[in-house]
């Protein structure tokens, strides 16, 4: 059996950057029909059996079942059993059980939080995240189709694994001595005192941003880094930088369409499983991946540590060229 | 975002105010004081405290049926609405009107409705009226998820996109036209997606979240204030009771009641004012009891009021012509 | 004085307030560069601005519903649909909304509004673009309701709607835009619930308005060469209506004939028939006659329009089954 698993995320692509950023609106009737040229590149692809998560919108049933309705869905596509919280929940309970399932791909389609909340349950299940949104910098962009066969490739054991699966670097937040979160990207010290809508755009608010990976040709606060200081997928590190004090003067791309000049201190590489501390001067929030989730209090100490515990990512392109040369296409 | 905690302590005040001014409605309802229909806004009160609270004294609103919490929001004052709920001369209106209808010029408020949907289009009107005026105000529209299926919704926003009117379209979606669940009334899960048709910024935000609603409704407001145009702002929701008192709602599922009876937006906020030690609970108890005092006056002078005298039915028609009686 | 059209009147009252108030505009489908369907409101755009003659996406609702949150907020807007037809699409926004604002909310609220409403048949624009729904209108306490006939009458009549702080409805008979006559342009607006004898007679009161004014003085010039002289009293509004005016001629005459464009069903036609059975019923002679048109939907054809539309013949009938 190869059985891949799809987890749509039905609140991405809505939240308040469409009206700070000039973000785009995705609305789930597209999530309907990308996730169906996901099924019919799979089936098409020699993927037996789809599992998807159950949402609100029911967006993997109604791709399903349009699917049936036009007579092209010829292999069995499942809602999981779970009950729906309609909260970040429902993403990492749908992915330790597909992973309980043995599915042999998960593909994600939402925005970095989305991937966060996956990367919080995986373990060593490969995964492709597509970004429904504007404002990613985990998930790709991704046509369906492409992800489709990419997915059945992996699922079919047709490509070379060792090379197209890499596994990503992912920071851990510790208080106590215990994990408390993750993030996949970034994760930002901000001296606002609320989630509220969650999203985070203001830079006058942040101490501090601690980033897995960064780079220019990017957006999000992880672009503070890494305008200054460019950190690879590959690199063995990660690194940190104070906002709004030091000497350094730049302009990052700190969300969709939204270059903002800010001061910051030298950059601080973090090599991989370094712990480092740090105690908060005042009440706040951590925002991680770009979405206010962490509040603490004045006082509070916290253990960062940068490591490569991520979700194994599947690059979309080798994984295709892997499965041509090996007879993939073939008929 | 610069808000301070004397701000958050204001918004909380709002909110209890709302919740105490509707569960004496709900109970004055079933007693038999409150003739007519009655359309509760508990539950919903973090969705009218953020955004009025985002807005100026001379900005103005559109509501519904389910206009109380609108109304006190942006500054009525319960006692007269108690005393039209009451149908009693000193009502706001004149015990004219009734629960749907209760309004405020000078405080903005044009009006809850009765007809679902009709408020848009008079709030685009408003819109037009501060634009052209030059005069800064801001109208915010309320509406439910019901009514985005009336051709006023997509009229509306439609006019007020290619004029860029100063409106704040805040959708109230508490996943219920009356009795008929939004999936089973609409083939999309959220009304923040039909923004993009008419080229606005549609979002979507937990309603339930009094900061929530209050970031998305200052970015809304400076917005329209700045003469960029209308935004839709979904407000994620639920309403506590049916759509009218009365109601036996069967239609809701009880896991589902439950459910949003746990993101209750009330304690919600009160624990973000607890847990950030903004106020003591003695001053938390304190201001909830100046509320609830507030109330039984409001409803003390409803209920001491006289009722319409029989002549005014045939005044307020007209500016100038009054009708004669039978 | 000046010749004028009713088109030029309508206009020419229009620009007069909109000089006068900055808070006076007007908008609706069409009325901008494009001057409006049947030109009413050519050459505003060029005079006022983009800000001021408004063209409207084609939607009748929010048409009335954007004149009734103008007004509620300062404004003095004149909302134009294209056919009073179309106020059926908007016309939650007439009935439910500016006509009973005031009233619901305790008189605390001042709509001064006028929405034009180009109505009647004679042009074979069919069932959906010819109507007379005046009685709809003045059925709903909350509105007032004009119906001139002349240019003069237009004019002093659309002063007086822009002037008044409540919503008027002001109708305008297609077939009349062309009809010329003699304006006052210093005229004082002409008030509202004062009717006008637009014909001294003495043995019969022709009740007209809109359009079949014209046709009750061409019936009665036919009627005067068969020698009875007719009254033609049109009460130029029909809410407020000039009851007084009416009853005086009757008092005149002892004999009355209601002359309207509408479907004679429930029409206003009967609505001032039970006006005079309560209040001048003493005063009669012989039965109230209705001249209205048949209880049809306005056909298409030329011919099945002309038989439709009641005509000069149609009251000289009338008229002659009395004597």
């Amino acid at each position: 059996m190869s059985t891949i698993g799809i987890i749509a995320n039905p609140a991405s692509g809505k939240d308040i950057r469409r009206l700070v950023s000039h973000a785009t609106v995705v609305d789930n009737n597209e999530k309907v029909n990308i996730v169906k040229r996901i099924i019919l590149a799979a089936q098409g692809a020699g993927v037996t059996g789809v599992l998807v998560m159950p949402d609100t919108f029911m967006i993997g049933y109604k791709a399903a079942e349009d699917l049936k309705g036009s007579k092209e869905l010829h292999i069995p596509v499942e809602d999981l059993d779970m009950r729906i919280r309609g909260s970040m929940e429902d993403t990492v309970t749908a992915t330790r059980l597909m992973e309980e399932r043995v599915v042999r791909c998960i593909i994600a389609l939402g925005g970095d939080g989305t991937s966060r909340a996956v990367a919080k349950a995986i373990t060593c299940t490969p995964l492709i995240s597509i970004s429904t949104g504007t404002n990613n910098v985990y998930p790709e962009m991704l046509e369906g189709t492409v992800v489709g066969m990419a997915a059945a490739a992996i699922s079919t054991k047709v490509c070379d694994m060792g090379e197209t699966c890499r596994r990503d670097k992912r920071i851990e937040i510790y208080k106590d001595g215990k994990m408390v979160d993750i993030a996949l990207v970034d994760c930002v010290i901000s001296r606002q005192t609320y989630i509220g809508s969650k999203a985070i755009w203001n830079p006058a608010d942040i101490q501090r941003v601690i980033v897995s990976i960064a780079h220019p040709a990017s957006i999000g606060f992880s672009t503070i880094v890494g305008v200054k200081q460019i950190v690879k997928e590959e690199d063995d590190f990660g690194a940190s930088i104070n906002v709004n004090t030091g000497d350094n003067e730049l302009v990052a791309p700190i969300a969709a369409g939204t270059m903002k000049e800010i001061q910051v201190d030298e950059p601080v590489i973090h090599p991989l499983e370094e712990m480092f501390s740090m105690t908060m001067g005042y009440k706040g929030i951590m925002a991680l991946d770009g979405e206010r989730e962490l509040p603490f209090k004045k006082g509070d100490t916290f253990q960062f540590k940068i490591t490569r515990d991520g979700p194994y990512r599947v690059n979309i392109k080798r994984t295709i060229e892997s499965a041509q040369i090996n007879g993939f296409f073939n008929r | 975002m610069d808000l301070t905690n004397e701000k958050i302590v204001e918004m909380y005040k709002v909110m209890k105010r709302i919740r105490e001014f509707e569960t004496n409605a709900s109970r004055l309802f079933a007693e038999g004081s409150i003739p007519g229909f009655v359309h509760l806004y508990l539950g919903e009160e973090a969705v009218a405290t953020g955004v009025c609270s985002s807005m100026n004294e001379d900005d103005y609103i559109t509501s519904t049926h389910r206009g109380h919490g609108h109304i006190i929001a942006k500054g009525g004052e319960t006692k007269y609405m108690m005393a039209e709920l009451f149908g009693k001369e000193t009502g706001y209106c004149k015990g004219k009107g009734g629960s749907m209808h209760i309004a405020d010029a000078t405080k903005g408020i044009l009006g809850a409705n009765g007809i679902v949907g009709a408020g848009h289009n008079i709030a685009v009107g408003a819109g037009l009226s501060a634009k052209y005026r030059e005069s800064g105000q801001v109208v915010a529209c309320f509406f439910g998820d019901g009514s985005t299926n009336q051709g006023t919704f997509h009229e509306s926003i439609n006019l007020a996109s290619i004029w860029k009117l100063p409106v704040v379209f805040v959708c109230e979606n508490n996943l219920y036209g009356i009795s008929m669940s939004q999936a089973r009334h609409q083939a999309i899960q959220d009304v923040a997606d039909r923004a993009v048709a008419y080229n606005i910024p549609g979002i979507v935000v937990d309603g339930n979240d009094i900061f929530a609603v209050y970031e998305a409704a200052t970015e809304a407001v400076a917005r329209a204030r700045s003469g960029q145009g209308p935004t839709l702002i979904e407000c994620k929701t639920y309403r506590h009771k049916g759509h009218f008192e009365g109601d036996p709602t069967t239609y809701r599922p009880s896991d589902e009641v439950q459910e949003w009876m746990a993101k209750d937006p009330l304690p919600r906020a009160v624990a973000y004012l607890m847990d950030n030690e903004i106020i003591s609970e003695e001053e938390l108890r304190k201001i909830d009891a100046e509320i609830v005092k507030e109330i039984e006056e409001a409803i003390k002078f409803a209920e001491d009021s006289p009722v319409p005298s029989l002549e005014s039915i045939v005044q307020d028609i007209y500016t100038d012509i009054v009708e004669e009686v039978r | 004085m000046k010749t004028m059209s009713m088109m030029e009147a309508i206009r020419e009252a229009m620009n007069k307030r909109m000089r006068e108030d900055k808070n006076v505009l007007l908008f609706g489908e069409d009325v901008g560069a494009f001057g409006g369907c049947f030109g009413v409101s050519a050459g505003m755009f060029d005079e006022f601005g983009p800000e001021r003659v408004r063209d409207t996406p084609i939607s009748e609702g929010v048409i009335i519903g954007t004149a009734v949150g103008a007004a509620a907020t300062g404004l003095r807007p004149i909302a134009e649909l294209m056919f009073i037809d179309f106020a059926t699409v908007g016309a939650d926004q007439l009935v439910n909304q500016a006509a009973k604002m005031r009233y619901m909310f305790g008189g605390k609220i001042t709509l001064p509004m006028v929405v034009r409403l180009p109505l009647g048949a004679g042009i074979s624009a069919a069932a959906q673009h010819s109507q007379s729904l005046e009685a709809w209108m003045a059925h709903i306490p909350g509105l007032k309701v004009v119906y001139p006939s002349t240019p003069a009458d237009a004019y002093g009549l659309l002063l007086q709607s822009i002037d008044d702080e409540n919503p008027v409805i002001f109708l305008e008979h297609k077939v009349l835009y062309g009809a010329s006559g003699e304006v006052d342009e210093n005229m004082a607006p002409i008030r509202f619930g004062v009717g006008d004898v637009k014909r001294e007679g003495s043995d019969v009161t022709i009740v007209a308005t809109g359009k079949m004014v014209h046709e009750a003085l061409a019936a009665a010039e036919k009627l005067s060469e068969e020698g009875i002289e007719a009254e033609v009293f049109d009460p130029r509004t029909l809410y407020p209506f000039d009851k007084e005016g009416l009853l005086k001629s009757l008092e005149k005459t002892n004999k009355v004939v209601i002359a309207t464009e509408e479907n004679k069903r429930g029409s206003f036609a009967g609505e001032i028939s039970a006006i005079i059975a309560e209040d001048g019923f003493d005063y009669l002679d012989g039965p109230v006659l209705r001249v209205c048109a048949m209880n049809t939907p306005v056909p298409f054809s030329p011919v099945l329009e002309q038989y439709y539309i009641p005509s000069a013949d149609d009251i000289v009938k009338a008229v002659k089954k009395m004597f």
